[in-house]
């Protein structure tokens, strides 16, 4: 039978986010691999515009137009692709492994009784059987898994693990299917959104950046970084942990889900690399890394690293920018 | 307020040197120390603190073997009233899935109205396993919440999106809601907490218990096999610089300059 390959649009705000054409660029080739062509499901609110480009990047477009798509409900997500998929199995679904979908795949998978790898970073196809690289243990292990029952696939993908390029092709069909969704009420609600906080620096304009993460101990010398950070003349900024601790405010973090940053020079001390951080300093062309630990997967974006404990290393290195400067 | 609370034994390699074990399917794990998941440990501070406010009961499970025992002690200690450790040498080697059935099966035959669990562990980073508990038990759930508010059967909280964007969302209870790290502050505990907890029962349930077969736990379970697992090459990308500590930092400040960081 043939495998019928989906992909998830995602939207935000009126726009399709850029990980919908990464999840299409994986599908592609999964499409091309398994001699099929790839499907795209669109679940919005007055989106022709939206399934109009899609279409022009796959052969055909799944559309339910309701104005409860117009965010992203995990719980309405959940019960249209369910009654849209329960009939076209054999399916794979392909999701980008935004923190939209974090709350729709586990559930999604458990109501299609899919099998759910998350947070894919490559796949390939085996003698027809289907595998997926991910990492697990701190993303210090690469692990290549595979699934039980190969019927029902649900995956959702690294974000900017799959790098999109336009097919170009002739354009693929438009399928309008009607809402799925009955008139019981929701459980779970969309407010408002809420936007970040403004600081008192702007680490997303900065060219220099010192970064201070979970290496750099319990309880860490903040000024030490500081002192180093205004030598360089840069900003101080930081990974997850060190705002979880309350060390810095919320807006000196980089990340997927804190500030994505652009400067010449990003120097990162004690920042392992968890690909959500890595996802905030993709566009830094000089990354440098001082970590005691060596397999730490900053390292592998890194241009320049050290391997040497924090506390030896930063004052001396403080100094020498002093004498530099005169 | 009745709440449940899931947690995972794990071992900590966020600094650890890992190597691969012998059968090639996963890391060798004797020499790691192990521990709550960080992300749960947030979870129960925020259960202790919404029954603090409210009243009720929290309730601490996790799918463990026998050494996690200490860490189930250490929640009561932290403010829990009881603790239950779900094991069977049958459950080793559970995938995220076999975990939920697991847990749904032993939280369906008591009383809930919230549970809550880390968003990920950090050893098969999935985040996997919050989500499916509440499909199975059919009930609604998010992840990545913070700022939690529980009021008239309903929990209100932000959730995090990418961007530093949040969203404020309300759902009705029983939920399950897995918590992002830092929306508390786990309190210290103290001797006295400790001492009060050293001899309290943590009993421990089997398979027959949640009415499970073998088949339907650990591998046989389980939807994801793992073929193999493999490190990837130390500092690939990076030009390493060596030397005396002197050197090095002689040397990283001339880096510096070149490309643009000292200004």
């Amino acid at each position: 039978m043939t495998k019928n390959i989906y992909v998830l649009a995602e939207h935000r705000k009126g726009h399709l986010r850029d990980i919908t054409w990464e999840a299409i660029a994986a599908g592609r080739d999964l499409a091309a691999k398994f001699g099929t062509e790839l499907a795209c499901i669109l679940l919005g609110s007055e989106v022709d515009a939206m399934a109009e480009k899609l279409s022009r990047e796959c052969s055909k477009v799944l559309v339910v137009d309701d104005p409860i798509f117009e965010t992203f409900n995990s719980e309405a997500y959940t019960k249209a692709l369910a009654a849209i998929l329960q009939g076209r199995c054999p399916f794979i679904l392909l999701m980008g492994n935004s923190n939209s979908v974090l709350d729709l795949a586990p559930g999604l998978s458990v109501v299609l009784d899919a099998a759910l790898a998350t947070d894919c970073a490559a796949f390939q196809v085996l003698d027809g059987r289907l595998t997926a690289l991910r990492q697990m243990y701190s993303y210090k292990v690469n692990a290549l898994i595979s699934f039980k029952d190969a019927e029902r696939v649900c995956a959702t993908l690294r974000v900017g693990a799959f790098s999109y390029s336009p097919a170009g092709g002739p354009t693929g069909t438009i399928e309008r299917l009607d809402s799925p969704l009955g008139h019981e009420p929701l459980r779970k609600r969309f407010l408002n959104y809420v936007e970040a906080e403004k600081g008192d620096i702007d680490v997303a304009g900065a060219d220099i950046i010192v970064s201070v993460g979970r290496g750099i101990g319990d309880e860490p010398d903040m000024e030490l970084f500081e002192m180093l950070a205004d030598a360089m003349g840069g900003v101080l900024a930081c990974s997850r942990p060190i705002v979880d601790k309350s060390l810095l405010p919320k807006y000196h973090q980089v990340g997927t889900s804190g500030v994505e940053v652009k400067p010449k020079v990003y120097l990162a001390l004690g920042i392992s690399g968890a690909f959500q951080h890595l996802g905030g300093i993709k566009g830094s062309p000089v990354i440098i890394a001082i970590n005691k630990d060596a397999r730490a997967p900053i390292f592998r974006v890194a241009q320049f690293g050290v391997v040497a404990d924090m506390y030896q290393i930063v004052p001396l290195l403080t100094e020498k920018i002093a004498e530099i400067k005169g | 307020m009745e709440i449940v609370v899931c947690v995972k034994w794990r071992p900590d390699t966020s600094e650890a040197d890992l190597t691969i074990g012998s059968g090639g399917k996963d890391i060798k794990k004797d020499g790691l120390d192990y521990d709550i998941n960080e992300w749960d440990r947030f979870a129960i501070e925020e259960a202790v603190q919404i029954k603090e406010k409210m009243g009720g009961k929290v309730t601490v499970v996790s799918v463990a073997p026998e050494d996690a025992e200490e860490m189930l002690r250490e929640t009561l200690a932290r403010g829990a009233d009881e603790a239950f450790q779900l094991w069977d040498d049958a459950f080793e080697g559970s995938d995220g899935y076999a975990v939920a059935r697991i847990l749904a099966n032993f939280i369906k035959a008591r009383p809930y109205d919230l549970i809550l669990t880390g968003t990920l562990a950090d050893d098969d980073c999935g985040g996997q396993v919050g989500g499916m508990l509440a499909a199975l038990l059919g009930i609604p759930s998010s992840t990545l919440v913070s700022k939690i508010e529980v009021r008239d059967g309903k929990i209100r909280f932000n959730r995090e999106l990418e961007g530093g964007l949040y969203e404020a969302v309300d759902m009705d209870l029983p939920a399950v809601v897995s918590v992002a790290t830092g929306l508390n502050e786990p309190r210290f505990v103290s001797i006295r907490a400790v001492r009060k907890v050293a001899s309290a029962e943590i009993p421990t349930v089997g398979l027959e218990d949640i009415g499970l077969d073998e088949a339907q736990v650990g591998p046989s379970g389980s939807r994801i096999l793992i073929e193999n697992v493999s490190m990837p090459p130390e500092g690939e990308g990076a030009e390493i610089i060596r030397g005396a500590v002197e050197e090095v930092a002689a040397r990283l400040a001339e880096v510096l300059k070149e490309k643009g960081g000292i200004r």
